[in-house]
């Protein structure tokens, strides 16, 4: 599934880098590197996972497994914030920023989840997509906004997962979804005549 | 629904247009005026001062997305590149338009 994922996230970099090649707008670019970042993050843990699966768990290499999912994490975690101080700046709300500049300290002081962080800044991400699809009633704003609430939604079952193992193949499902939603909104962007 | 690419920005629209938007204003209200368009039309449509459209005119002309014709008075019209590089630009601004960015 991450391998699936890290496509659909290197298409949207890809794209993204089009726009930026022929345009020169910033915003292409910051979009560009928060989608390779996301890939690449994908793409180690997916790696990380492959491997230890190929050990058959082998004690060696278990290590891998969590090595895999910090990177992704951190990819993540600098991807998203990137998308967020975007929005931020396009918005221009100064109270916006401080509650974005406080909130993921606050977190990371008061909680232990990491998964905590991506969900703040997802549903930021998740709100502003919304925004933009109440404005501009497209369906490719629709699917955007789609795909973000659905990695988010990814993100609540992963965290629910350290509760409870029943919520990993939703948490999966879920972030899969996401990324064919950015896919579906690839196919037709390109379809634009 | 609106159809997309002809949905209003999300994003208030920047103060300043850059030079390549110009390009683009520029290509449109030719396209619009069914590929012939004399300066005037241009100059009203894309909103910019005599001097300013001068100088436009010929950095595309010089780009090679736009060709001069007429003897009396000045029709311009899109080369192939120029319609292609319109096209590619609504691709741009459907996907910039799809996570919310005005371009």
């Amino acid at each position: 599934m991450e391998f699936i994922a890290f496509a659909i996230a290197t298409a949207v970099a890809l794209q993204a880098m089009k726009g930026y090649t022929l345009t020169r707008e910033r915003t292409l670019l910051y979009l560009n590197i928060s989608f390779l970042l996301l890939g690449a993050g994908l793409l180690v843990d997916g790696l990380a996972n492959l491997v230890v699966l190929l050990s058959r768990f082998h004690r060696n290499f278990i290590y891998l497994s969590r090595l895999g999912y910090t990177i992704d994490f951190l990819a993540q975690l600098v991807a998203y914030t990137i998308l967020v101080v975007v929005y931020v700046q396009q918005t221009r709300t100064w109270s916006g920023q401080i509650a974005v500049a406080a909130l993921p300290i606050a977190l990371l002081e008061s909680n232990p989840f990491t998964e905590l962080i991506l969900i703040f800044l997802l549903t930021y991400i998740s709100a502003q997509t919304a925004i933009n699809y109440n404005i501009s009633r497209t369906t490719n704003s629709l699917l955007v906004f789609g795909a973000f609430a659905s990695l988010a939604l990814a993100h609540v079952f992963f965290l629910l997962f350290t509760v409870a193992p029943i919520f990993f193949p939703f948490a999966h499902i879920s972030q899969l979804f996401g990324c064919f939603l950015l896919l579906g909104m690839l196919f037709r962007v390109n379809q634009t005549r | 629904m609106i159809p997309d690419g002809q949905a209003p920005a999300a994003i208030p629209a920047a103060k300043y247009r850059s030079q390549f938007r110009i390009f683009v204003d520029i290509m449109r209200v030719i396209q619009r005026e069914g590929n012939e368009a004399k300066p005037t039309r241009i100059l009203y449509g894309a909103n910019l001062s005599h001097d300013r459209l001068v100088k436009y005119l010929e950095e595309l002309k010089e780009l090679g997305v736009i060709q001069e014709s007429g003897s009396n008075e000045k029709v311009y019209g899109l080369t192939q590149k120029g319609v292609d590089c319109l096209n590619s630009f609504r691709k741009v601004e459907a996907f910039a338009g799809a996570f919310g960015f005005k371009i």
